[in-house]
C-alpha cells in the first residue's frame, strides 16, 4: 500500500487546486492510487471548452473502444478528446499538467505493445481529426504531415508524383503517422530503408507544459542536438508530435519478388545468413514457417506451398539491371541452401498476393485462436536459425503453439503466441514464453523489441537489458521534459519496484548456459 | 559554486586514476590557442567515470579528444583543465562479420576500422577527413561523414549502439549491437553530433555493408553551378542509384586536383552492366571516367577537402552548413558575390543529393586581406542561410576567430537543447564554453 501523504510530497500545489476538488480515488484493489486536482466532470467540461462540445467523449460505451490498443492490455481511460488543431493540442496539455491528469496520444490504436493505452481514467487524445497533408515539396523531396495521417494514405497522395513514404508496417492501411514517430516503426522494408527515425528530418511537438516547439526542419541533418532523432521512438513520453517532416523516396525502377521453399526452418534460417554473407541487401527478407503459411493460406489464398517447412519471401529493387543480377544471386544462394523450389512473381497481381499474405497474417491467426501475443525480440542475423529452434522448445514447454512470421533480414523476429485469454492459466504460460524468448534474444546479443516499442509490455524487461545507471540516464532525460510524469505514465520504463524484481543473476537456464 | 583547483594538485589525483605514463602536464596542444593544464589517456570508461566525477567536484573544465583533427571548430574556450584523450580506447566489443555489425572502442580510427573490415570484404561507411588521424569516438562526436553520405547515410544511419560516460559521471549506453532496435531512448541520437558536450563515447557499434566490388566515377563537367544543379536534379529525378553525388566548384577542383570547371562526381558501384546503364544514362554530359586507384584517390582528397583547404590556405575561413536541398543553388550564387566583395575566394564541395556544403574562403591572389573581410564574409554568409539551414565553422583565421560567430541558426528549440544538456552535464565540465551554452 502507497499512503496518499507520500504521493503528495513533491508534487506542485496549483494557483487552481483551492477552487478545485481535489479527488482522491483508490482504485481495485487498493494498490493504484490516483491524485486528480480536479474532477473528471471539470476535465471534461474543460476540454469541450477547448476542442469543441462534440470533440470528447467520456460515456462508458464509447470509451470501451479506447481501452485497448492491438497487444494484450486493457485499460479504461476517463475521456478522449478529439483536437483539430496544434493550439488546442497544446491547450489540454496545459490543462493535464494543471490538473495533474495522465493524458496519453493515440492514432489508429494499432500498436502491439500498449503504447496508446491509457493509465485507468486518464485522458486519451485521438489524432482522428489532425489527419491533413499539409505540404508535399517534391524539389526538397518532403511532405509535412498533420500526426493522424494515414500510413499508406501518403504514399498513395504522392504515388503520381513517383515518391512513397518508405516505413510500411503491417499495419500501414490504419496505422497513422504519429504512431509510427512515436514507437519508431519499422516493417518489412526497413531491411534496406531503415526504421521511421531514419525517414523523419523534423517535428512541431508539444511539451507536456503545453508549449509548442520544433525540432529539425527540411535539411537532412542539422547542427545542434539531435532533437528530432531523440524524439521519435520516444513512445510518447517526452511530447506530442503535431506536425511532422518526413522524406520522401523516388519509388524504384524495378522490384523482382521471390519466394524460397524450404523443408525446415532450420535450412530457411540458414539461407538468411548466406544471403548477407553473400554480399546481398535484399529490401525484404520475410520468413514464415510452416504452420503459419498454411493457417495464411486458408485464409487468403496467397499461393503459399502447404507442404513446405517454412518459406522466404525475399524482394530486390532498384535499378532494373541490379535487381535482374542480384535475384539471380539470391535464387542460387537459396538453391545452394536446400531450397525445394524458388519462384518468382512475374506479374504486379502475383507479387501483391504474395505480400498480402504477409501483412494480412495477423486477420488469418484471429480464425484459429481466441487470442495470440505478438513479440518483437531482434537477435544478430546468424542465431536465427538458433533461435528459432530455442522457440520450439518454449512452445513445447508451456504447451502452446507458436508461429513464426518476421523480418528475417535484420533478425527480427515476431513469434505469435497463441493462446485463450478466458483461460487464466493460458495467459500466464503465453507470458511466460514470450519472456523466456525475450530473454533468449537478450542472451545472443539482441534486443527486446525491434519496431513494436516497449510500452506497457515489456517495459519489466529493460532493467535485464539496461542497466540501472543506463536507465538513470534515459529517466533523467524524460524527466527534464515530462517531470510530473503526466505525459504517458507507466511506459517505456520499469518503476523502481520492477528493477528490483528483475535484477540479480538469471533464473533462465539458457542464460545460464549463454554465460549471463 | 566549486572554485578551480591548481594544476599541480589534480595532476597527482589524475595519475592516481590512470598511471603516471598517461597523464603529461602542461602539454603542447591546444584548443583555438587554448593551453590545457594537464594531458590525460585514460584506459578504461571507469576511468573515465573517476576523472569526470573529480571534475565535477571541483569545477574543471575537460576537452574530450580523439585525433585531433576537428578540434579548431567551435567558440575560443575561456580555459581548458584538462585534455583527456580516448586513444588508448582500443578493444574490440565485438566483431560478427556474418552479421556486418562491428562494436569497437572510441580510439579506433577511421582507416584502421576500415581496413579491419576489409580484410572480410566488408565496408565500414564512415568516410571523415583524415582517416588515419580521425577516431571512431571524433566521428561520433562531430557527426561528420564525407561523400560516401549519399549512399549510406551518416553515423546517425549506421551507429547501432554506443557507450559514453555522461559529463556527470554516469556510465550509460544506448541501443545494442543488432541493426534494428527500438528499446530505450535512442542515446547514439542524442549523443551523435553533440560535438563532445554532452557525454565522452567509450565505444560504439556499427552496421557494416558488403565491400564494394567494382566502382566507377563519372565526371560531368559545367560551365557553372546553374547547369550543375541542373544535372543533379536530373540524377535525382532518375532511377540511378550512385553512392556519391558530389558538386565540386572550379576553385575546389583545383585543390583536389579535379580539373577547373564546375562539376559533379557521380561514384557508382555494380557489374558491367549497372555501370553501362549509368553511362547511356548520363549520357554526353560525362567528359570524363576515373577508376582503380586514381578514383581511390579523387574520393580520398574529396574528403579530405576541409585538411587540403587549411593546408593550402592556412588563412581561411571553412564553414560546414546543411539545408535544404532547393536551396543549394541560390545559397551558393550568393556567397559568390560575398566572396568577390570582401576580396575572398570561394570554394566549394558538396553533398548535393544530401543537403551538405563545405564551404571555403581565402584571400583572393594579390588581395590586401584583413580579418574584418573574414568577419564580414562570415556573416554575410550567415545572413544568406534560408529556413532550416545550420551552419558550423570548421576553421578560422586566428586573428578573426573572437569575432566570427562560430555556430549558426539552429533549426531546433534552444531551450530544449539546453535540457538535454543540464541532464547529462549539469556542472557543464564538458567543453565548456564551445557549443552552444
Amino acid at each position: 500500500m502507497v499512503a496518499a501523504d507520500s504521493l503528495l510530497e513533491g508534487r506542485p500545489v496549483t494557483s487552481q487546486r483551492h477552487v478545485l476538488n481535489d479527488l482522491v480515488t483508490v482504485l481495485a484493489g487498493g494498490a493504484t492510487l490516483a491524485l486528480f486536482a480536479m474532477t473528471l466532470p471539470q476535465v471534461v467540461e474543460n476540454l469541450r471548452k477547448i476542442a469543441g462540445r462534440d470533440a470528447v467523449l467520456d460515456r462508458p460505451e464509447d470509451l470501451m473502444l479506447y481501452e485497448y490498443d492491438a497487444g494484450i492490455r486493457k485499460s479504461t481511460p476517463g475521456a478522449v478528446v478529439f483536437p483539430q488543431t496544434t493550439e488546442q493540442v497544446s491547450q489540454i496539455m496545459r490543462l493535464a499538467s494543471s490538473a495533474q491528469m495522465p493524458v496519453v496520444p493515440r492514432g489508429a490504436g494499432t500498436g502491439l505493445s500498449g503504447g496508446a493505452i491509457s493509465k485507468e481514467g486518464g485522458i486519451v487524445i485521438a489524432f482522428s481529426r489532425m489527419n491533413r497533408i499539409l505540404e508535399v515539396d517534391v524539389a526538397n523531396q518532403r511532405a509535412i504531415v498533420q500526426p493522424g495521417v494515414v500510413n499508406l494514405q501518403l504514399s498513395e497522395h504522392v504515388s503520381h508524383l513517383g515518391l512513397y513514404f518508405a516505413p510500411d508496417p503491417s499495419s500501414q492501411k490504419a496505422c497513422t503517422i504519429g504512431g509510427n514517430v512515436a514507437e519508431n516503426s519499422g516493417g518489412p522494408h526497413t531491411l534496406m530503408y531503415g526504421v521511421t527515425v531514419n525517414h523523419v528530418t523534423g517535428v512541431e511537438v508539444v511539451l507536456p507544459s503545453g508549449e509548442i516547439v520544433h525540432f529539425g526542419g527540411k535539411a537532412a541533418e542539422s547542427y545542434g542536438y539531435d532533437m528530432t532523432g531523440f524524439f521519435v521512438g520516444s513512445e510518447g513520453t517526452v511530447g506530442i508530435a503535431t506536425a511532422i517532416t518526413v522524406k520522401l523516396l523516388r519509388k524504384p525502377e524495378k522490384v523482382a519478388t521471390l519466394l524460397g521453399i524450404f523443408e525446415s526452418v532450420d535450412d530457411a534460417g540458414q539461407t538468411v545468413s548466406a544471403i548477407t554473407a553473400a554480399g546481398i541487401t535484399p529490401a525484404a527478407l520475410e520468413m514464415l514457417d510452416g504452420w503459419t503459411l498454411r493457417t495464411i493460406e486458408a485464409y487468403c489464398h496467397a499461393g503459399y506451398p502447404l507442404d513446405a517447412g517454412a518459406v522466404l519471401l525475399i524482394e530486390l529493387d532498384g535499378l532494373r539491371e541490379a535487381v535482374e543480377e542480384q535475384a539471380e544471386a539470391v535464387r542460387e544462394v537459396c538453391l545452394q541452401q536446400k531450397a525445394r523450389e524458388v519462384r518468382r512473381a512475374k506479374t504486379e497481381e502475383e507479387r501483391a498476393l504474395l505480400w498480402k499474405g504477409r501483412k494480412t497474417a495477423f486477420g488469418a491467426l484471429g480464425r484459429v485462436t481466441p487470442s495470440y501475443y505478438t513479440q518483437d525480440g531482434v537477435v544478430p542475423r546468424s542465431k536465427i536459425a538458433a533461435t528459432l529452434q530455442f522457440i520450439g522448445d518454449v512452445s513445447k514447454k508451456y504447451d502452446l503453439i507458436i508461429g513464426n512470421i518476421f523480418h528475417a533480414g535484420d533478425g527480427n523476429m515476431h513469434p505469435l503466441i497463441l493462446f485463450d485469454i478466458r483461460f487464466a492459466d493460458q495467459l500466464e504460460r503465453a507470458l511466460a514464453a514470450s519472456k523466456d524468448i525475450l530473454e533468449y534474444c537478450i542472451a545472443v546479443g539482441g534486443s527486446i523489441t525491434g519496431e513494436h516499442g516497449v510500452g506497457m509490455e515489456k517495459r519489466d524487461l529493460m532493467p535485464v537489458l539496461f542497466t540501472e545507471q543506463d536507465l538513470d540516464v534515459m529517466t533523467s532525460l524524460r524527466n527534464a521534459f515530462n517531470r510530473d510524469n503526466v505525459l504517458n505514465p507507466e511506459k517505456l520504463f520499469p518503476t523502481p519496484r520492477m528493477c528490483r524484481e528483475i535484477s540479480g543473476p538469471a533464473r533462465n537456464p539458457v542464460l545460464a548456459q549463454e554465460g549471463l | 559554486m566549486s572554485t578551480t583547483t591548481a594544476p599541480t594538485s589534480f595532476a597527482s589525483e589524475f595519475r592516481a586514476i590512470c598511471g603516471v605514463d598517461h597523464v603529461v602536464e602542461a602539454p603542447k596542444e591546444n584548443i583555438l590557442g587554448v593551453a590545457p593544464s594537464i594531458a590525460v589517456r585514460p584506459g578504461s570508461p571507469d576511468e573515465i567515470v573517476a576523472i569526470l566525477r573529480f571534475a565535477n567536484e571541483h569545477g574543471l573544465s575537460v576537452v574530450p579528444a580523439g585525433g585531433f583533427t576537428q578540434q579548431q571548430t567551435g567558440k575560443v574556450p575561456p580555459q581548458v583543465d584538462v585534455l583527456l584523450y580516448t586513444s588508448r580506447l582500443t578493444d574490440v566489443e565485438h566483431y560478427d562479420s556474418g552479421d556486418l555489425t562491428i562494436g569497437v572502442g572510441a580510439g579506433w580510427t577511421i582507416a584502421q576500422l576500415s581496413a579491419r573490415v576489409a580484410a572480410d570484404n566488408l565496408f565500414f561507411a564512415g568516410d571523415a577527413a583524415l582517416s588515419a588521424r580521425s577516431t571512431v569516438g571524433g566521428l561520433l562526436a562531430t557527426g561528420l561523414y564525407g561523400p560516401h553520405r549519399h549512399g549510406y547515410g551518416g553515423p546517425r544511419d549506421y551507429c547501432i549502439g554506443v557507450r559514453f560516460v555522461s559529463g556527470d559521471a554516469r556510465k550509460a549506453k544506448g541501443g545494442g549491437r543488432v541493426v534494428k532496435n527500438v528499446a530505450g531512448y535512442d542515446m547514439m541520437k542524442v549523443l551523435i553530433g553533440s560535438q563532445g558536450t554532452l557525454g565522452i563515447i567509450t565505444s560504439a557499434s556499427f552496421k557494416l555493408f558488403p565491400a564494394l566490388r567494382q566502382t566507377l566515377t563519372f565526371v560531368a563537367e559545367f560551365a557553372n553551378a546553374e547547369e550543375a544543379f541542373a544535372f543533379r536534379d536530373r540524377v535525382l529525378h532518375s532511377p540511378l542509384d550512385p553512392i556519391c553525388l558530389e558538386l565540386v566548384s572550379p576553385e575546389a577542383g583545383t585543390l583536389l586536383e579535379a580539373g577547373g570547371a564546375w562539376s559533379i562526381l557521380l561514384r557508382a558501384a555494380g557489374s558491367d552492366a549497372v555501370l553501362a546503364r549509368y553511362r547511356a544514362e548520363l549520357g554526353t554530359a560525362v567528359s570524363r571516367e576515373i577508376e582503380g586507384q586514381p578514383e581511390n584517390n579523387l574520393w580520398r582528397a574529396v574528403s579530405d577537402f576541409s585538411h587540403l583547404v587549411q593546408e593550402g590556405h592556412p588563412r581561411s575561413l571553412l564553414i560546414s552548413m546543411t539545408l535544404p536541398l532547393a536551396d543549394l543553388q541560390p545559397l551558393l550564387d550568393g556567397l559568390a558575390w560575398v566572396a568577390h566583395s570582401n576580396d575572398l575566394t570561394l570554394a566549394a564541395v558538396g553533398r548535393v543529393g544530401v543537403g551538405h556544403l563545405l564551404i571555403a574562403m581565402w584571400p583572393a591572389p594579390d588581395a590586401e586581406v584583413t580579418m574584418v573581410n573574414f568577419v564580414n564574409a562570415a556573416s554575410g554568409l550567415r545572413n544568406r542561410l534560408p529556413r532550416d539551414a545550420s551552419m558550423a565553422v570548421l576553421h578560422c583565421p586566428p586573428e578573426a576567430r573572437h569575432h566570427v560567430t562560430a555556430w549558426g541558426p539552429m533549426p531546433t528549440d534552444l531551450e530544449s537543447m539546453r535540457k538535454v544538456k543540464m541532464t547529462l552535464d549539469p556542472r557543464d565540465v564538458l567543453n565548456r564554453g564551445r557549443f552552444l551554452f
